[in-house]
């Protein structure tokens, strides 16, 4: 594995971009009588790069973003900070197996994968941290919120590389 | 979205509706088990007197505390101080109790009626 400098440069792109929507996620507050439920923006930029660089970039991507996002928020190594690393990390190796190991899934298929993924993740990390299986009350709910909000974050991505098709904009990012 | 995709969908609201079944459905069926109840009498920190709750009928007796006789109603599942020889009467004013962990005090007499058993946890938090 090489390490160009265009590369580097591009995933620090993605790193910041996954970053940003992390944090900005954070402050947006979902009406919902639950807490947890998240729209999970910052998932659409780990897919990108695992779509554009693989599955090993992709997890770089989606474990420096979730580092930074936490350090900027303030939540450094917080329970939080853990369930949203357990959850990035399951999300990421889903995704990047459906992604590089089969073809019959769209963006969308994968991305709601990817949303229950991190769900599931979360809530064994959860178990572990609470030492309790009384979370598992939870993961209805959890499933149930992953779906549309997997289907909304892989929508976006394909109407981004929908856009690619015309105007080109991720030929940067790949080109050696 | 592609056929993949809808089998997807399709999948993952299935085993969603599945673990609301399995998850919720445990509760009507094997709902939490509550282990016995009763009421215990003690007078001076000696039991006198135990009660299994509920009781079957509406039954009051008298309890011998230190300024006399004191009359405990049992009704149900809920049980109260109908009478007390005391000034303030604070036992009696307080009404019924039925959930385990409660507790009537009579300081002047020396009574105290206290409900035991397992209680279903409101919550846990570690």
């Amino acid at each position: 594995m090489r390490f160009g400098t265009r590369r580097v440069v591009f995933l620090a792109l993605l790193v910041a971009m996954g970053t940003a929507l992390h944090v900005v996620e954070g402050m947006l507050s979902i009406p919902m009588p639950i807490p947890g439920v998240k729209l999970g923006l910052a998932n659409i930029v780990t897919l990108l790069a695992i779509y554009l660089y693989g599955f090993r970039d992709g997890m770089t991507v989606a474990l420096l973003r979730v580092l930074l996002g936490s350090l900027i928020g303030g939540m450094f190594l917080s329970p939080g900070f853990l369930l949203g690393l357990t959850g990035a990390v399951s999300s990421t190796l889903v995704m990047a197996f459906l992604l590089k190991r089969t073809n019959c899934f769209s963006m969308i298929g994968i991305s709601m994968a990817g949303a229950v993924a991190h769900n599931i993740g979360q809530l064994l990390a959860a178990s572990l941290l609470l030492q309790s299986s009384a979370v598992i009350y939870y993961l209805p709910v959890l499933l149930l919120t992953g779906i549309p909000t997997g289907i909304l974050t892989g929508f976006l991505l394909n109407s981004l590389l929908e856009h690619d098709k015309t105007s080109g904009i991720l030929h940067d990012f790949t080109r050696a | 979205m592609t056929r993949g995709d809808k089998f997807l969908l399709a999948g993952l609201l299935l085993i969603s509706l599945l673990s609301i079944a399995a998850l919720y459905g445990r509760f009507s069926f094997f709902p939490d088990r509550v282990g016995p109840v009763r009421a215990v009498v003690s007078v001076q920190g000696k039991v006198v007197r135990t009660i299994d709750l509920p009781a079957a009928s509406r039954s009051s007796f008298v309890i011998n505390g230190r300024l006399g006789p004191s009359t405990v109603e049992v009704e149900g599942a809920r049980v109260h101080m109908h009478e007390a020889p005391c000034n303030g009467k604070i036992c009696v004013n307080q009404g019924w109790i039925s959930h385990p962990g409660q507790s009537i005090v009579c300081i002047p007499g020396e009574i105290l009626v206290r409900i035991e058993g397992a209680a279903p946890l409101d919550a846990v938090t570690r």
